[in-house]
């Protein structure tokens, strides 16, 4: 009642300041990459950043990834979600853009080849027009659609131009801006100036949005995210007694149920040909991933999970059951908490016997201190407003209680002042923060001035973006 | 057949149980809200109260008036941003409803604006025309100052700022809009020309990374200055200067320890904020009491405004001397209460207070006085303004008791004047108050004040100041004389004529010191020649007579003159009775000129 639609003559434009141009979004992590049109809401299309090789040609997307002989995982970013093997993003990115948002319109009438009797008189002038614009499309496949992309903030300059000349020269995009994944998430919040901690899937990063600006000196990073986590439940698995054998789905032909804690009874299947070691870590990868969102928790507090008492206070209530893929079963009560305890208290993190370099965390890497480093990175004036407007975003924070413990902490660091903690309630729309806060962003109508135009890009060549997307 | 139908024909007055009936039949008459689907004799059922049913209505929802107009076309209309940098060169398309009404307005419009080369058809121009996007127009920049080559180098050096960086900063500032915060924490200043400048001073200075004060301090500088020189400061409008001046005086140690500070009170503890925000409600508190407890004390000063006890109370012992002082204290109270409804510096407004030489009236009005108990009555009142303000508001000096000072002055000087509040300075420029000497009867027009001046001075003198005046480009009768401007006019004149005085004892001075200095050369000549001479001496003697006595003529009524007008009377002193080396020397020669002129009588 007290909401009434809006009628058709009330333009949405006036109302919202929005301004749709049929911009393009693309969101592209180390984990997964997102694309979608600009004003909508979700991402259309998410697929794995990791995509196959075989035989010398790269597929794409998540359901080619399955066990073939030859077959091999790759991704084309480096753990610092950093693009590294440009061939191979072009042609993610064009799989996503152009095969997986714009499927292949069947050819008109006039063009199939079918109708070539008829008399093309009156046609004929209108195809002529028509022949060139076919041509133009077919050299530059979005020329029709402004493109945003996001980046990692501490992105090089180096992949930032690369980026720019692929849209601009392979793509043939009319416009194109890049924007800095903390700054469309802090946009998907809903706000201008915050303190974006973003914990995803390779990397944690904590960075001050001021008016819409990355502040460069408070951007901090660590790889205490989805992988790390993921490490901390393998070296778990493995400390555990019995062992927990870590066998991917894909791996079981036939299962049985068994009892809690009683080894699987299963049979595995065989393939004739060797298996991808970089195949089954991305299958392994999907197990811990269900694993850690069914089992794994954040210790809420009181205090730290470290502290006396606290460990027998979680023993003793009720676990979480979580099957295998192999039918083995197992209650998890106290280490579905010690397991991610890592990202706030560095000493309990597991330490793995053999894989040391990934396993350890440092004092400055919890996220604790990257707040703090990043605090300490920016004016004085601005810091109170920042923790009073902390936005939480990367799906690595959908973790049970992770915002109530970050709440907790930051208000024993920070007692006098005001901590609001923003963290959306939508699983998506933590998950796609920033690829929500791109389409936000480009279909504004203020937005429409800042755009990179071809014209732009002619004149003054790929270090335009250098000079624009600060 | 009822009872009261009885009384009705029988014309009997009906008693109370008559009421209901013709009521009823009123109600009977007037139209029930006729519900629909409900038979009559059930509603009756329900009598006066209506029943509490609701019908069902088996109705289908209305149909919606459907519009004749058709359906609204929307079309991908291309447009452009007028606040790109580029020229629109990109042109996006959006969805834009097709509106019937606007596209004839427009293309008539279009061909208002497009007469020359007016040919092609609505249609296509409608389709060619890329109008501007709605929110170019929000795009604002800031405005940051601009100089040249020249001006930097003339207004603003800077022994820790070279131009290169100064124009980067600038740069940066506008980049950001001023957003302080992001300039600095872009602030990445790498001098191209440091290499190859061999002079390590300037790479030290340069390579120093920069504080936000340090940044803020240097562009408010350039910004201020730059302001000053396209507009000088007292040119500039309120708002303007305003800022000339927060710019001017930023202080950029004053910024880093207010940030220190606030650095410290984000690292207070929880108790310590809360203890913290207590003690500043308790001071609102305190604060908002004082100003109360201020009004009450000063309330309850005036009510305690009476006359002291200690004058001699014979008078009040017969019946009509208490009968007086019974009408002078409701007097004074009565006054005294309004004196606290209205506001003290009103009061003295009040013609009634206003009637001098009684004090009474100060607190009575006049029409109340009695006049056969008149003298009685002055010997309490003589008492009241001395009394009127006990020792209790002595005490308390800190305390603003406003009508206390105008009673304190009334004391001092008998019962004279009435009070009256005095304005202080900005009040009476505001209210335009002025105080100047009593005027002639009549109108008197400014310029004859100064005339007057005039008519004091010798012709000569007159002449000379005109002549000082024209040299000042000032004319001698004034073309706008407001009184700011006579005032202004008049100490002009005041030191035009003390230079005037001045130079004409100068000239005096002058020329009495070259005829001492000739008589000593004629005299060292004599000594030298060893009396030979004296024909020659004497002839000497002869030949400065007449300038010296026309010095000393001139130089006469000028030493007497200036001790009357009194601008240049020290200097011109006569007597050698005056300290100050200056005095001294002038009466020296002043005496020495007394002497020669003794000599020449002789």
């Amino acid at each position: 009642m007290s909401q009434q639609p809006l009628t058709t003559s009330v333009q949405p434009t006036e109302t919202y300041g929005g301004d749709e141009v049929s911009a393009l979004v693309l969101d592209p992590g180390y984990c997964s990459t997102r694309a979608g049109y600009a004003g909508e809401e979700m991402p259309r299309q998410v697929i794995p950043s990791f995509y196959g090789h075989i035989d010398g040609r790269d597929i794409f997307g998540d359901e080619v990834i399955v066990p073939r002989a030859g077959f091999e995982v790759r991704n084309y970013m480096n753990r610092d979600s950093v693009v590294e093997d440009w061939d191979a993003a072009t042609k993610i990115w064009e799989h996503l853009l152009l095969k997986r948002l714009q499927p292949e319109r069947p050819t008109p009438p006039n063009k199939n080849g079918l109708n070539i009797g008829d008399d093309g008189d009156v046609a004929m002038g209108d195809g002529d027009n028509n022949d060139e614009n076919m041509v133009d499309n077919l050299e530059k496949p979005l020329a029709e659609s402004p493109l945003l992309m996001t980046e990692a903030p501490w992105n090089s300059a180096k992949a930032r131009e690369k980026a720019i000349e692929i849209s601009m020269e392979t793509w043939g995009c009319p416009a194109f801006w890049l924007s800095r994944t903390p700054v469309v998430a802090s946009f998907a919040a809903g706000k201008a100036t915050a303190l974006v901690v973003d914990v995803g899937g390779a990397n944690a990063s904590v960075t001050a949005v001021h008016d819409g600006m990355v502040l460069k000196r408070s951007i901090q990073k660590s790889p205490i995210a989805g992988l790390w986590l993921s490490n901390q439940i393998r070296t778990m698995w493995e400390q555990n007694e019995p062992k927990v054998d870590l066998v991917p789905t894909f791996m079981v032909e036939n299962k049985k149920p068994v009892e809690a804690g009683a080894p699987a009874d299963a049979r595995l299947r065989t393939f004739p040909f060797p298996i991808a070691d970089s195949f089954r870590a991305f299958e392994e990868e999907r197990l811990l991933t269900e694993f850690k969102e069914s089992v794994v928790e954040v210790w809420r507090g009181p205090g730290r999970y470290m502290a006396p008492g606290n460990e027998d206070y979680a023993r003793s209530q009720p676990g979480r059951v979580f099957e295998m893929p192999d039918g083995s079963n197992q209650m998890w009560r106290e280490q579905r908490y010690k397991v991610s305890e890592g990202m706030w208290d560095e000493t309990a993190a597991y330490a793995s016997a053999g894989a040391d370099e990934e396993g350890r965390v440092s004092k400055g890497q919890t996220i604790l201190s990257l707040i703090k480093a990043s605090l300490e990175g920016v004016d004085i004036d601005l810091r109170s407003n920042l923790i009073a407007n902390i936005v939480v975003t990367g799906s690595t924070t959908l973790l049970n209680g992770f915002n109530d413990r970050l709440n907790m902490e930051l208000a024993a660091m920070y007692p006098g002042l005001k901590i609001k903690v923003h963290a959306a309630g939508l699983t998506s729309e933590r998950r796609f923060g920033a690829w929500i806060g791109g389409s936000i962003l480009s279909s504004l109508g203020t937005f429409h001035q800042m755009w990179i135009s071809k014209k732009e890009y002619d004149e003054n060549g790929p270090g335009i973006v250098e000079k624009r997307c600060k | 057949m009822a009872s009261h139908d009885l009384r009705d024909v029988l014309n009997l007055p009906s008693d109370h149980s008559a009421g209901p009936r013709p009521s009823k039949k009123q109600k009977t008459g007037t139209p029930r809200p006729n519900l629909k689907g409900l038979a009559r004799e059930v509603q009756n059922l329900g009598g006066d109260n209506p029943i509490a049913i609701v019908p069902e209505v088996s109705i289908f929802k209305k149909r919606r008036i459907a519009s004749r107009k058709p359906v609204t076309k929307w079309e991908l209309k291309a447009f452009t941003n007028s606040a790109r940098a580029d020229d629109g060169a990109l042109v996006l398309r959006h969805w834009k409803r097709k509106s019937e009404a606007e596209t004839p307005s427009e293309s008539v419009e279009d061909r208002g604006s497009q007469q020359p080369d007016g040919m092609a058809v609505d249609g296509e121009r409608d389709t060619d025309k890329v109008d501007d996007s709605a929110f170019a127009k929000f795009n604002v920049r800031v405005a940051v100052p601009q100089y040249n080559e020249d001006q930097y180098h003339r207004n603003l050096q800077h022994n820790d700022w070279t131009k290169e960086e100064t124009d980067y900063l600038l740069g940066l500032a506008e980049d950001y809009d001023l957003r302080w915060a992001i300039i600095w924490d872009r602030y990445d200043f790498t001098p191209k020309t440091a290499e190859i400048e061999t002079d390590s001073n300037v790479s030290t200075a340069v390579f120093k990374p920069r504080s936000m004060e340090d940044l803020k301090a240097r562009y408010y500088e350039v910004a201020a200055k730059m302001m000053a020189v396209q507009k000088a400061a007292q040119y500039m409008t309120g708002p303007e200067f305003e800022l000339y001046e927060t710019m001017q005086n930023f202080n950029p140690d004053q910024e880093l320890r207010r940030k220190k500070f606030a650095l410290e009170t984000m690292s207070r503890s929880k108790d310590e904020a809360r203890e913290e925000e207590s003690l500043l409600l308790e001071i609102k508190r305190i604060m908002a009491r004082t100003e109360r407890f201020n009004e009450e004390r000063r309330e309850l000063y005036n009510r305690l405004d009476y006359p002291s006890t200690d004058s001699d109370i014979n008078s009040f012992k017969s019946s009509a001397g208490l009968q007086t002082l019974l009408q002078n204290l409701m007097n004074v109270d009565k006054s005294k209460k309004r004196k606290s409804i209205i506001v003290p510096g009103a009061e003295a407004a009040t013609p009634t207070t206003a009637v001098p030489g009684s004090a009474v009236s100060e607190t009575a009005p006049p029409n109340n006085t009695n006049n056969s108990t008149s003298n009685r009555r002055e010997s309490i009142a003589a008492s009241v303004p001395g009394g009127g303000h006990r020792d209790s508001t002595a005490g308390t000096p800190a305390t603003p008791v406003e009508p206390a000072a105008p009673n304190a002055a009334n004391k001092k000087k008998g019962a004279a004047p009435p009070e009256r509040r005095k304005l202080t300075e900005q009040e009476e420029t505001i209210y335009g108050l002025m105080h100047h000497e009593r005027l002639g009867s009549g109108p008197t027009f400014r310029y004859e004040k100064i005339n007057k001046l005039y008519s004091h001075k010798s012709g000569q003198q007159q002449l000379r100041i005109t002549n000082a005046l024209a040299e000042l480009d000032v004319p001698p009768r004034l073309a706008m004389p407001t009184a700011a401007v006579t005032a202004q006019f008049e100490l002009l004149w005041a030191a035009v004529t003390s230079l005037v005085d001045l130079r004409k004892v100068c000239d005096k001075l002058d020329g009495e010191i070259k005829i001492e200095e000739a008589k000593k050369a004629e005299r060292d000549k004599a000594r030298g020649i060893s009396g030979g001479d004296v024909k020659d001496k004497e002839q000497s003697g002869g030949k400065t007579k007449p300038g010296a006595t026309s010095t000393s003529g001139e130089g006469r009524p000028g030493t007497k003159r200036p001790a009357s007008s009194g601008g240049g009377d020290k200097l011109a002193a006569p007597r050698p009775s005056s300290s100050g080396t200056h005095k001294r020397s002038a009466s020296v020669l002043s005496s020495t000129s007394d002497k020669s002129s003794k000599r020449q009588k002789k």
